[in-house]
């Protein structure tokens, strides 16, 4: 409804000076909103934490009840959304310095460039209970800057090769404890011609830590770089055709969809029986051998993370771990959920309610010390361990790098920018770009995006000369 | 002894029609003001200005709100204090000046106009030369002095071709001048549209922005951050509407506007500065500060040192050098001619034409130095404090002298020299900058007190000097002269022609073509804003924008300036057939030498 208009005759009895007074009355009004622009505050009480939605993190709300009884009075307000939504959501607020959350989980790359902002605090000043040296050292270390630990890990995990023991074995085929990605392509094409099944599941869906991730860790066995030194994009070498070549002859043998397939919907429908084998998180593990949520858990076989015959295996090393961010009201109440979250007794809790097998895997030393989880995790315990202890994110490439990253490129650039190339790589899967182009936009966009950390690469080099010309 | 009316058509028939009250039938309607104020408050000064909130470390709150009320203060005060006497009086504030104050003061008040003006023509001049400096390659001058002889060069060339402008082809260029504000408020408005994805992905990593509540997120950790960038605590909200105030001071407390507000019709045509206020003082401010701090953030420069030049590359591709280069010089040449104008008033016995070229001289050398640019919003303050307690000599003679028993214009009707005037506004200078200096009020405010206390002593004074005598003769003898005036200016009115509305279809279409130019720029910003989500789309839809945007730019100016010249050969064609008609050889004015009016801030 539109507000009603004052007739001209009412605007014409009203007395000058009370016109005027109007405008007056105008400023007031702006100056009463100048007074109400704070922001929304939750209050002490209210425990704010954004998580992403998977299955570890289900359980970690649903057990949570047992900290609030820990902590009366204390309320936790959750926010889960899917990896990709999770990440926008989550940098923008940390990145602004908002304040809405005060704990989000956050991976490696972000608590590297997030660190090197001040935009985290240091878990230096936790509470009793609360021991890095508790944790995996390549994740721990893969988590800390400048000697302290950003964000505990609440699940730490490298890649892995899964696959369907009945189906390869119907094919006529078998997989080797070291595979290659050329053994991957080729037992999943026999599997779909002998049996009908889609041979692959992999990650189509377009975003950095999704598509993204699966094809940087491809292009680094196969010798592929995104930089050289100097930071130009090598994204048009050889190297990355053929990783890219490979990549799309496995979204081929992919079930359908699989251009909005990420690593929720893959463990979905490699649970469901869809595909023959996945490479991707080790995490995944105890949900494809879970007999209450996998139909096929007891038909999963294991192997490391593909490589190449001229190159490095594959294997990538992340963690989901929590962070407190430096905007947060409340970082006291939060250090102690994240002592609480990443503790041993917490393992204990969910070993207790769901199962050894249930307990979040490749954080926790003691995990890998404890019997009843051996038992439970038996097929994938060890090779999960192993594959994050032997990750090299300094050196992914057989060719030299200027950044650290397995699956990614810690540089802040990098996130619009893997999102950039894996809508690229997306667009290629379902035809509408051909490789050729994908490539070319990919290498076009990664120079253009670079650039910031050129220019900052090379301010650091002109300053390291000038302290050297003063020494 | 009162004069004759005979006596007094004479001298109202040797005056130049200019320096007599507004007749009726020049006054315009509310949407005049409105086109006339939103197109002469987007000038090259509001890429200083976008910057200098930036710099001062004003927060997003601060800036939002802040803007809001100093706006609004502004806009309030064109309206209760400039207008009712602009329309009272009908005189610019220099002939009412001249008419009540006297000469000595007249000559005071155009030496200080002259100093101001030349001063910001010498920033605009050194704004318009970093746009070439960066295409020539001549590094970013970093130092309140000049570091690089091509700079110098540089400098020295612009202006020394702007001030030849300024005195053989302002007409042209002034002509030209007035078809750039729709252009220049649409390129102000895109250029913040197209980098405010580059300024999101910069913090958060994604170039989309999903509500106004983000977009206050972004904006407020990215560009109005709250601190300097030496990490200091910055300015508040009360500073911010204080600037957004004080950069007009001159213009409405101040009253050079009245120049421009006499012709209002009505008095609430004065609420019509607001769209100046809205498009130059809040979205080219908020925008040109988005699109320093982009910048600095994309290039890794700090943003003290960042030149127009290169801000405006970074946003608006070639279209931003035309930008840069157009709002400077614009700007640089209609206040290079009111200095030489204001010159000339102090000394009476110059040309214009010398009188321009010698404080051309002094606008080389000033222009050389970017200490002047970067210290723009310092200097507004400066020129508040010296010009606006002028505006309260000219309010209290017109509006408290009849409340406290004065008379208005006594000085002349006295014969004396207008001391009291002069005391007023030195010692409300003298206040005004004591507070500037010392900081005990916000300096931004500082014109107020001034303002207040120049207008309060010159009717203290005034009463001393003989304001409070009787002059009736006198009173009656203007009256007369007044009544004379408007029957001059009616008779005037019949004997021309009014303007003459083009409405032929290839004015209507060329109209069409800059308006669809416009459109079309602006749109395609929107597209880059609304439509990229993810790097690539963006990189490459931005690269699109700098296309349209400098071909877009290119068709408004043919079509806006072929509509102008269609216009102006019609209005030249119909003087020429009432001349004819009339056989009189009076001259309308045109090509003439107009009085100075205020400065476009």
């Amino acid at each position: 409804m539109r507000p009603r208009p004052t007739s001209p005759a009412r605007r014409r009895a009203l007395p000058r000076p009370a016109r005027r007074t109007g405008g007056l009355v105008g400023v007031l009004t702006l100056l009463v909103l100048a007074g109400c622009s704070g922001e929304e505050d939750t209050g002490p009480d209210t425990l704010t934490v954004a998580v992403v939605d998977n299955g570890d993190f289900d359980v970690l709300q649903e057990l949570s009840t047992a900290f609030l009884d820990e902590h009366p009075g204390i309320e936790i307000e959750w926010v889960r959304e899917s990896e990709n939504e999770l990440r926008e959501t989550v940098s923008t607020d940390v990145g602004t310095g908002a304040g809405r959350f005060d704990v989000a989980s956050v991976g490696t790359y972000e608590a590297q460039v997030w660190a090197g902002e001040e935009l985290l605090t240091p878990l230096t000043d936790m509470p009793e209970g609360f021991d890095p040296d508790a944790f995996v050292p390549e994740v721990r270390e893969a988590l800390s800057a400048d000697g302290a630990v950003q964000a505990a890990p609440f699940y730490g995990e490298s890649s892995m090769t899964m696959y369907r023991t009945d189906l390869l074995e119907e094919a006529g085929v078998e997989l080797p404890d070291e595979p290659t990605w050329d053994d991957v392509v080729s037992a999943a094409t026999a599997v779909e011609e002998q049996t009908g099944t889609a041979g692959a599941c992999i990650r189509g869906k377009a975003g950095w830590g999704e598509n993204g991730a699966v094809l940087t860790s491809m292009a680094h066995s196969y010798g592929a770089r995104w930089f050289d030194e100097d930071w130009r994009a090598q994204l048009d070498s050889e190297q990355w055709r053929s990783a890219a070549e490979t990549y799309l002859a496995l979204a081929a043998l992919a079930p359908d969809g699989v251009a909005e397939a990420g690593y929720a919907e893959n463990l979905a429908l490699f649970q469901e029986g869809e595909c023959a084998i996945w490479v991707d998180a080790t995490s995944a593990a105890g949900f494809v051998t879970d007999p209450d949520a996998s139909s096929v858990a007891e038909d999963v076989g294991f192997a490391r993370a593909p490589g190449t015959d001229e190159g490095r295996p594959s294997n990538w090393l992340w963690s989901w771990a929590l962070a407190i961010p430096a905007s947060s009201d409340n970082p006291e109440l939060a250090r102690e959920f994240v002592t609480w979250a990443t503790s041993s007794e917490y393992a204990a809790l969910v070993a207790q309610d769901r199962g050894w097998a249930a307990v979040p895997p490749g954080s926790r030393v003691d995990l890998y010390d404890n019997p009843d989880y051996l038992e439970a995790a038996e097929p994938y315990a060890e090779l999960t361990l192993e594959a994050i202890r032997s990750s090299d994110i300094a050196e992914p490439s057989t060719q030299p790098v200027p950044y650290v990253g397995m699956q990614y490129v810690d540089v802040p650039a990098f996130q619009s920018l893997g999102n950039a190339v894996g809508q690229q790589l997306t667009q290629a899967i379902t035809g509408d770009l051909d490789l050729e182009e994908a490539l070319e936009r990919s290498q076009w966009v990664a120079d253009q995006t670079i650039e910031q950390t050129r220019l900052l690469a090379d301010q650091e080099d002109a300053a390291a000369d000038s302290e050297s010309t003063e020494d | 002894m009162a004069r004759t009316t005979e006596q007094i058509d004479r001298q109202i028939a040797n005056t130049d029609p200019e320096l007599l009250p507004v007749g009726e039938h020049e006054k315009h309607g509310a949407k005049h003001f409105a086109g006339l104020y939103a197109a002469e408050n987007v000038a090259g000064t509001e890429f200083v200005f976008g910057a200098t909130f930036v710099i001062l470390g004003a927060g997003i709150w601060d800036v939002l709100i802040g803007l809001l009320i100093g706006n609004a203060l502004a806009v309030l005060t064109f309206w209760l204090i400039t207008t009712p006497v602009a329309r009272e009086v009908g005189l610019s504030v220099y002939t009412y000046l001249l008419r009540f104050g006297g000469g000595a003061i007249s000559r005071i008040y155009n030496l200080a106009n002259a100093i101001v003006f030349a001063v910001i023509s010498a920033a605009m001049l050194t704004v318009s030369a970093t746009a070439v400096q960066r295409v020539i390659g001549i590094p970013t001058q970093a130092e309140a002095y000049p570091t690089h002889l091509g700079f110098v060069i540089l400098v020295v060339a612009f202006s020394i071709v702007a001030v030849l402008v300024a005195v053989f082809g302002f007409n042209a260029l002034a002509e030209f001048a007035t078809i750039c504000g729709p252009w220049l408020a649409t390129m102000f408005t895109v250029g913040g549209l197209v980098l405010l994805p580059a300024v999101a992905e910069s913090v958060t990593g994604v170039t989309t922005i999903g509500s106004f509540g983000e977009f206050v997120d972004i904006a407020g950790a990215t560009v109005f951050t709250g601190v300097t960038p030496e990490g200091e605590p910055g300015i508040g909200m009360i500073e911010v509407a204080g600037l957004a105030w004080a950069a007009n001071s001159f213009a409405h407390a101040g009253m050079i506007d009245m120049a421009l507000l006499r012709y209002a019709r009505k008095g609430w045509h004065g609420l019509m500065t607001s769209t100046g206020m809205l498009f130059g003082h809040y979205v080219a401010w908020f925008s040109a500060g988005l699109m320093g701090a982009a910048t600095a953030a994309l290039t890794l420069t700090s943003i003290t040192v960042l030149s127009p030049g290169d801000v405006s590359w970074v946003a608006l591709g070639w279209a931003g050098y035309v930008t840069v280069v157009v709002a400077g010089w614009t700007t640089a040449n209609a206040n290079l001619y009111r200095a030489g104008l204001a010159t000339q008033g102090v000394f009476p016995s110059m040309s214009r034409g010398r009188a321009t070229l010698i404080v051309g001289v002094i606008v080389v050398v000033v222009a050389c130095f970017p200490f002047v640019y970067r210290n723009y919003a310092p200097l507004v303050t400066w020129a508040g404090v010296l010009l606006a307690p002028v505006g309260g000599i000219v309010y209290a003679e017109h509006k408290l002298f009849p409340r406290f028993g004065l008379t208005e214009y006594w000085a002349r009707f006295k014969g004396v020299t207008n001391v009291p005037a002069i005391i007023a506004w030195a010692t409300a200078f003298g206040l005004g900058a004591v507070l500037n200096i010392t900081q005990i009020i916000s300096p931004y405010f500082a014109f107020v007190p001034a303002w207040i206390v120049a207008s309060l002593l010159y009717v203290a004074l005034a009463r001393r000097a003989g304001a409070a005598d009787d002059y009736t003769d006198e009173v009656r003898d203007n009256e007369l002269f007044l009544e004379r005036a408007q029957a001059f200016k009616r008779e005037l009115a019949t004997s021309l022609p009014g303007h003459v509305k083009d409405t032929s279809t290839l004015t209507r279409v060329l109209r069409g073509v800059w308006m669809l130019a416009l459109a079309v720029i602006l749109v395609d910003a929107l597209v880059v804003f609304l439509a990229s989500p993810d790097i690539y789309t963006y990189l490459t839809q931005r690269n699109t924008f700098y296309t349209i945007a400098i071909t877009g730019t290119v068709v408004y100016f043919v079509a806006a300036y072929w509509e102008l010249r269609r216009g102006k050969t019609l209005d030249r064609r119909a003087h020429e057939k009432a001349r004819a008609d009339a056989g009189s050889g009076g001259d309308g004015g045109e090509g003439g030498e107009k009085e100075p009016v205020g400065a476009a801030v």
